[in-house]
């Protein structure tokens, strides 16, 4: 594998350069093909995919109502239902075409009854006056009350079915399925009642709605989670894969993150890992942990006492109970040999010190991995506010080296590889915390330290001031491209033997 | 027609059917006739529950855009439970407003609507009282009591109950 790399870390380094324009993200229409990295003859070089990489399609707003339509106007052409009823059908049916298709070929009927859509007239609905009637939200009554109600007879006044409406459309962000407001009634409000009685400044929030249930309901299809984005990621990795596969998905605004968990990119840690690790580190189970392993509690009043230098000979402050540190029993029993405690060999004692011996290994070892996993989390912020100052440093080396905007861009690839690379390594330590120790680890280990050591190296490269700048370029193409090959040799290997179920982890650590 | 019509109405109507035809354990009403906007409830401890025997007032305010927006309700005795504020504020799902999820797990059907009413709050109110909700304690205290030390909790529950009474 080593080999192999230094075939590949010198002629890479053009296709790793397109590869990081297309990451870049600027707003050019690659929407259909996220692969595609804006020149035609790069696709002979481009690389095969990668262990480590999924199949994915970014779709754009527009596309997503194409899709919708294609997909109504097919089946409705199959069940011979005009479009609109079609789409309400499918929405109903959470999008699952072969489903909806079978029902209602088997039982027409209770297919449109349950979506609200049966046929027979006196049940549909509009707007009435009715004799008789109190509204039961506003207690308005009269002849001239303009009411509604669905099929299920839940009526109530016009403008208190709108204002129901309008606050489940605008604040709850309800579309396809609001019930009916009549207690306990599970009707679903249908598009037809909803067109009647949805105000028109509602009307766009509503559509915008019903495209998001759309892609609510398609399992193969996620928002990206970058604010503001509007786009949706296709990607078929199913929910029971993820502890086998790591599916990072680009979204064409530049966002990378995991299809399984809408988090930012994880690799090489799978989902449940991660979420282990973020509530791990969340908890302040680490405090008490730190506790234990600092401290020990006075054997009479079990106050806890932390150490603070000095003599064995303990006197705690609350109840004045005299004990030796070592072997935690009484004081007066040491006799002649004071200030040395030459009891550790007995029992008593002895139990507490393998439970506090045992706690502080273990937190010791989870204090090396979230040491380093922050570290990076620290130094990727760090390098981001560098990159933000990397434009202006390109500007200045321009004037002062008296070279062209395409020949600086190499600082802007070095920056967004230290990101990415950075995002990993932090991940690779979080993921090692869980990892049972065998061969593979080792070379994981390995793996994890070529990358590190290449990442500091240009890391610190990047901080030379613009003149020296001007000198380095040669060698930091190198190491950026370098870097990149690092990491993807570390996610290929990694992904492969996740995939394999070469990789144990500890259970409950 | 402005909102605090409509909520007059609509109280008016609420006082009327529950004077009519009460819940079983609960009586309401609004304390002064002229102000529907603000009313006193009476609990009564559930049956099999520490709470049994008591009785516990408490006080509802109603917002002028009622039944859009729900009221809030305050216990106005001493009251020892996870879902009630040491204030006397009672925390409990129907009475968030549908759009508004401070504890970010209640289903917006749990919440409030303008079809609910007095008589479902306090009806919630009474079984919560038998069934609190540690999952969001608006008494902190209360709710690690009743998770680890229940019969402490009970007791105290109990002397409540006595010290409402005037025993």
């Amino acid at each position: 594998m080593d080999s192999d790399d230094e075939i590949n870390s010198v002629q890479s380094s053009e296709d790793d350069f397109m590869d990081d324009e297309d990451s870049l993200g600027e707003d050019f229409d690659a929407v259909e093909e996220p692969d595609d990295f804006g020149f035609s003859q790069d696709k002979d070089i481009k690389p095969r995919k990668q262990a480590y990489e999924v199949d994915f399609k970014v779709w754009g707003p527009g596309q997503i109502q194409d899709q919708q339509d294609k997909q109504v106007e097919e089946v409705s052409a199959v069940i011979g239902q005009p479009t609109e009823s079609t789409a309400i059908l499918l929405r109903h049916a959470r999008w699952n075409k072969e489903r909806l298709i079978e029902s209602y070929m088997d039982k027409r009927d209770e297919v449109l009854e349950s979506s609200g859509l049966s046929e027979d007239k006196e049940g549909s609905a509009s707007i009435t006056k009715a004799d008789d009637f109190m509204c039961d939200i506003c207690c308005e009554d009269g002849k001239d009350l303009d009411t509604f109600a669905m099929k299920c007879g839940h009526r109530f006044c016009v403008n208190c079915y709108r204002t129901y409406l309008a606050s489940k459309i605008r604040d709850e962000g309800e579309a396809a399925r609001i019930k009916c407001p009549g207690e306990g009634c599970e009707r679903i409000v249908d598009s037809k009642s909803l067109k009647l009685l949805v105000t028109e400044d509602l009307k766009d929030r509503y559509h915008e709605l019903l495209t998001r249930t759309y892609v609510d309901d398609m399992n193969n299809l996620k928002w990206c989670p970058a604010p503001d984005c509007t786009y949706a990621v296709e990607c078929g990795v199913k929910q029971k894969d993820l502890t086998k596969i790591v599916p990072t998905v680009t979204c064409s605004c530049g966002h990378h993150f995991c299809f399984g968990c809408s988090l930012n990119d994880h690799q090489p840690a799978p989902c449940m890992l991660v979420k282990k690790w973020m509530k791990k580190c969340e908890d302040d189970s680490e405090t008490a942990n730190w506790i234990s392993a600092n401290t020990k509690e006075c054997p009479k009043c079990h106050s806890t006492i932390e150490k603070n230098g000095g003599c064995n000979h303990m006197t705690c402050r609350k109840c004045r109970h005299e004990f030796c540190w070592m072997c935690m029993g009484v004081w007066s029993e040491h006799g002649t040999s004071w200030y040395n405690c030459n009891r550790y060999e007995e029992k008593s004692g002895s139990d507490a010190r393998d439970a506090q011996a045992k706690s502080r290994q273990s937190l010791e070892r989870y204090l090396h991995y979230y040491n380093r996993y922050a570290n990076h989390e620290q130094s990727a912020k760090l390098d981001k506010d560098i990159y933000l100052k990397t434009e202006k440093k390109m500007t200045q080396l321009q004037s002062s080296s008296n070279m062209s905007w395409i020949e600086v861009q190499f600082l802007q690839e070095a920056s967004q590889a230290l990101q990415q690379c950075r995002q990993t390594l932090k991940w690779t330590y979080a993921f090692a915390y869980y990892l049972a120790r065998n061969n593979l680890t080792e070379i994981f280990e390995d793996n994890q330290k070529d990358l590190e050591m290449a990442v500091e190296n240009l890391s610190e490269m990047f901080e030379k001031s613009t003149d020296q700048l001007a000198g380095l370029k040669v060698e930091m193409l190198d190491k950026t491209s370098y870097c990149k090959r690092r990491r993807i040799i570390l996610l290929n290997d990694t992904a492969e033997n996740l995939k394999s179920g070469m990789i144990l982890i500890i259970p409950n650590s | 027609m402005s909102s605090s019509a409509v909520a007059s109405k609509r109280l008016f109507h609420e006082y009327r059917t529950l004077t009519n035809d009460p819940p079983e354990g609960i009586t309401a009403g609004p304390v002064n006739e002229d102000d529907l906007f603000l009313w006193e409830a009476l609990i009564q401890g559930p049956e099999g529950t520490p709470f049994e025997g008591g009785l516990f007032p408490a006080e509802l305010k109603f917002p002028k855009d009622y039944p859009l927006a729900p009221p809030k309700m305050k216990f106005t005795c001493d009251i020892w439970h996870p879902n009630v504020y040491p204030s006397g504020d009672v925390c409990i799902s129907i009475l968030h407003p549908p759009g508004d999820d401070p504890n970010h797990y209640e289903h917006a059907s749990e919440r409030w609507s303008p079809i609910q009413s007095v008589e479902k709050i306090l009806i919630s109110v009474m079984s919560m009282l038998a069934e609190p909700n540690d999952e969001s304690p608006a008494n902190v205290d209360a709710a690690r009591m009743w998770r680890e030390r229940r019969s402490e909790y009970e007791k105290i529950v109990r002397e409540n109950v006595r010290k409402g009474l005037g025993l």
